[in-house]
């Protein structure tokens, strides 16, 4: 891919994922803040693909995008009683803001001083075959941590079917 | 032959795998305490013949010992042995054992805690085996302890009554003051050998200071009184007879009141080296036997017949000890060991068939309890000393020792006990199984009761014949009985019986035995008192020590008291002084630094305003400020 | 235009640092959860990115992405499971009427 289109692909999908998050703090609507979200989850996707990683991008579309995005409407859907609760004050706070930018401007201290610029893109990569390899092989890979994850998963999903449940405990 | 030291392991870990289990689960594995029972039993067999021929009693088969510690420059080992006398013991044990522990299973099977009873016979096997394979008297001193412990808690094993309660704590006071000889003969034996083993005491006996050896073996022949119920020291074995029967059988007729007569026979050479400790333990023999025989022979209780019966034998064995032939003294033990706990169990017998244990309210059992009467006859005839059963072998070769030692008056008082003991035999045999029955409900016991009176009685019946290779196998030479002895043996045994069929089994009646009594008078009075030996000792030692302690009591009321209550007094004075300080200063202390903590608190509680992003907000103010210092710093 | 490692980090930057914004100042519990997850979005940028530049063979930080994702996953899940518990108890899921644990 030519070093140009790469660029405004990028310049593209951080304009369009900066200004979702910002949409998304910014509006009064809660159901329209789920949507600048998962259009936030979309960009940063596409940013995944630009970096290579197809796979990933494929699994933030499927979780972030699709799971978390639905479970997110659900929940501001089953907790409004009005459709009119679904508008809200906008909360803006200096002293956050402040916290935030504070915290930005030491990230952006912090990466400057650093050598990480010297880096450019590598050319080849590994395809989603090696990173499936890799991830399942026993010898050097990750099965191990993989299975607790899906043990984590696990627990989480009786976790959250527990305090969910209707309450008669 | 290491597996000998697992003999008496195998019963110490039945105790240790029962001891602390609850009662219920207890009961049901008592099968525990009969398996370690029975591997003891194998291993001792074994071991038994591994030692056969035998021979050399001052060389051991096997002999194993462990340094413990060093006591100012000289070792204190202890440690293991087999010799001839070991192994014969430990066959006794474990035979008599293994058939206790199968009777029991029978007889204590609707015991409650019959569990806990396996448990404490199992670790008194265990001691008894650890007594007979020790290599010293330090280590026999302990078994022979734990022994006595063992026999407490089987006395008393039914606590909840008035009598085995008492009885328990009269047999162990009573032991104790004998164990208390036993340890200060071992002191003397350490100040005089410098050693507690075996081979080393004995092997030097010879050259101590003539004093000593008669000291260790006064106090060691007190000690072996008081385990093996020794006039004057007898008074509690009759009592003990309120424990379970088999147990009575194991511990009280078979093993452990033979144990005194196994220190004596282990330390025979002291006593040779000093004369007069020999004349000593043939007297006490002499006086005992003759004691126990009369008193057997007034009881009604069939327990206290036995049990006045065994001291009396005992008393027989010490005779031969104190003749100095340790062969008849153990062969009368063995042979004893058998009949005698085959008597006992017999009497459990007959104590589940009447509900009773006074022999004027039994009779008749002959025709109900086939084969309990057979064995017990086979019983009572070793006891009588009958040819051909074990007793008569055994009462023979203490009568050739005594005759051969020249001591004719102990010879005539055995021949007499011996009459006594037909007598009293007799007496038992007519009341309890002839005459008219008293009970219409007479039962014959369990299979699992009567086997191993069965086996019993069949040793009891064929080893008297084995007493010539029994002192051979104890390296001395065999003999056989010999016309002038067995004939006024069997004399003596045969008018006990016979006046014992006349005075109780002539007529199919109850026989009133009240003129006899009467005609007695004070004869009987004395024996039915049993020669006042409780009474002595209640009046001159129980008593006054009763009032003594009372005497310290008010004592430690009036003066000690007074004095504790005036140090009371005076620390209550001083504790108000405290109180005041207390009060004012460290209180002071206290609530000073409480209330600044409450201060601190108060503050610090505004910090926790309950809000979520409050404390996010610290949160990341914290990490925020750690990423400024680190960036920083890195710059 | 050279697109380094360091524009997708200052990329991150700026949605993190957005994400903490609205994590601190939202008062709706639903938004609060959405800003993290906008957070954890960050991180996973950083985390594909360092793998492109600095391990492409290995993948490492591709693998660590996908446990976050799963993380965050199941945080998401409980959270949201919280939130409908704590709406059933008290009808609200404003973060401020949540101060019973007040000292």
């Amino acid at each position: 891919m030519p070093e140009t289109v790469n660029g405004v692909v990028f310049g593209i999908l951080a304009l369009a994922s900066i200004g979702g998050a910002v949409a998304m703090l910014t509006t009064r609507n809660v159901i329209h803040a789920a949507f600048w979200l998962l259009e936030v989850m979309l960009a940063v996707a596409g940013l995944f693909l630009l970096l290579s990683a197809e796979f990933l991008a494929l699994v933030q579309v499927l979780v972030y995008a699709g799971a978390v995005s639905v479970l997110m409407l659900f929940v501001i859907m089953l907790t409004l009683r009005r459709r009119e609760d679904a508008i809200r004050p906008l909360d803006a706070s200096w002293g956050a803001a402040a916290l935030a930018l504070l915290f930005g401007a030491i990230i952006y201290v912090g990466v400057a001083a650093s050598s990480f610029t010297l880096g450019a893109m590598p050319d080849e990569v590994p395809d989603v075959e090696a990173l499936g390899t890799l991830l399942f092989s026993l010898d050097g890979g990750w099965v191990f941590p993989f299975e607790i994850a899906s043990l984590v998963l696990l627990v989480a999903l009786v976790g959250a079917v527990w305090w969910s449940k209707e309450e008669d405990r | 032959m290491g597996y000998v030291a697992v003999i008496p392991l195998l019963p110490a870990l039945a105790f240790a795998i029962l001891a602390p289990l609850s009662g219920e689960l207890r009961n049901r594995l008592r099968g525990v305490a009969v398996a370690g029972m029975a591997g003891s039993l194998v291993l001792s067999v074994i071991a038994f013949f591994q030692t056969w021929p035998g021979g050399h009693a001052e060389h051991p088969v096997w002999h194993v010992t462990f340094p413990l510690a060093e006591i100012s420059g000289k070792p204190l080992e202890m440690g293991l042995m087999l010799d001839p006398i070991s192994a014969a013991m430990l066959l006794v044990i474990t035979i008599v054992g293994m058939c206790v522990q199968i009777y029991s299973l029978g007889y204590m099977h609707r015991d409650g805690r019959v569990g806990w009873y396996y448990a404490a016979l199992s670790l008194f096997t265990a001691a008894m085996l650890l007594l007979v394979l020790a290599d010293n008297f330090l280590l026999l001193y302990m078994a022979w302890e734990v022994m006595g412990l063992c026999s407490y808690l089987l006395i008393g094993f039914w606590h909840e009554q008035e009598a085995p309660r008492k009885a328990s704590q009269k047999a162990f006071l009573t032991t104790r003051v004998g164990d208390v000889g036993f340890a200060i003969g071992l002191f003397a034996m350490y100040n005089a050998a410098g050693t507690f083993s075996f081979e080393g005491v004995l092997g030097s006996a010879a050259s101590w200071a003539p004093g000593a050896a008669t000291l260790v073996a006064l106090m060691l022949l007190f000690g072996a009184m008081g385990k093996s119920a020794q006039v004057p020291l007898h008074v509690w074995l009759p009592d003990a007879m309120a424990g379970p029967t088999p147990a009575s059988a194991l511990i009280h007729a078979a093993t452990m009141v033979a144990a005194g007569v196994y220190l004596v026979a282990r330390a025979l050479p002291i006593f040779e080296v000093s004369g007069v400790a020999l004349t000593v333990t043939l007297w006490v023999g002499a006086i005992t036997a003759m004691v126990g025989g009369l008193l057997a022979a007034v009881q009604h209780d069939i327990k206290k017949v036995l049990a006045y019966s065994t001291i009396s034998q005992l008393g027989y064995m010490f005779i031969a000890l104190g003749a100095g032939s340790v062969v008849a003294a153990m062969f009368h033990l063995v042979t004893h060991a058998f009949f005698k706990s085959l008597l006992f169990l017999g009497a459990g017998v007959i104590i589940h068939a009447s509900h009773t244990q006074d022999m004027r309210e039994m009779g008749g059992l002959a025709k109900h309890l086939k084969i309990t009467t057979i064995t017990f006859t086979a019983g009572s005839l070793a006891l009588a000393g009958v040819f051909p059963f074990s007793g008569f072998w055994s009462k023979d070769e203490i009568l050739a020792v005594l005759l051969h030692e020249q001591q004719y008056g102990v010879f005539v008082i055995a021949l007499i006990a011996a009459f006594i003991t037909a007598f009293y035999v007799a007496r038992l045999w007519f009341r309890v199984f002839m005459g008219p029955e008293q009970s219409d409900e007479l039962h014959e016991a369990h299979t699992s009761m009567l086997a191993p009176m069965v086996l019993l009685a069949s040793i009891t019946t064929v080893i008297g014949i084995g007493g010539y290779w029994f002192a051979e196998f104890l390296g001395h030479h065999g003999a056989w009985p010999e016309p002038k002895i067995y004939l006024p043996s069997l004399v003596a045994a045969g008018a006990g019986l016979a006046l014992g069929w006349w005075a109780y089994g002539r007529m199919n009646v109850v026989l009133n035995t009240r003129p006899l009594k009467h005609r007695a008078g004070y004869a009987y009075d004395m024996l039915s008192m049993k020669l006042y030996f409780d009474l002595t000792y209640d009046t001159f030692v129980i008593k006054p020590y009763m009032r003594l302690a009372l005497a310290f009591a008010i004592f430690d009321f009036k003066r000690i008291d007074g004095v504790v209550n005036g140090v009371a007094r005076s620390w209550r004075t001083l504790s108000d002084r405290g109180w005041k300080f207390d009060r004012t200063v460290i209180d002071g202390a206290v609530n000073a630094s409480a209330s600044g903590a409450r201060a601190l608190g108060s503050r610090l509680r505004r910090i926790q305003v309950g809000r979520v992003q409050a404390y996010q907000r610290y949160v990341v103010g914290a990490v925020v400020l750690l990423m400024l210092w680190t960036v920083v710093k890195g710059a | 235009m050279q697109v380094g490692l360091e524009v997708f980090l200052g990329l991150a930057a700026v949605l993190f640092a957005l994400g903490l914004y609205g994590a601190i100042s939202k008062k709706s519990a639903v938004m609060v959860l959405m800003s993290l997850e906008l957070m954890a979005v960050a991180v996973n940028i950083n985390l594909v990115a360092f793998s492109r530049f600095l391990t492409p063979e290995a993948m490492t930080g591709q693998f660590f992405t996908i446990f976050t994702m799963v993380v965050s996953a199941a945080e998401i899940g409980l959270g949201l499971a919280l939130v409908l518990a704590i709406y059933r108890q008290s009808r609200s899921i404003e973060l401020a009427g949540m101060n019973r644990l007040k000292g």
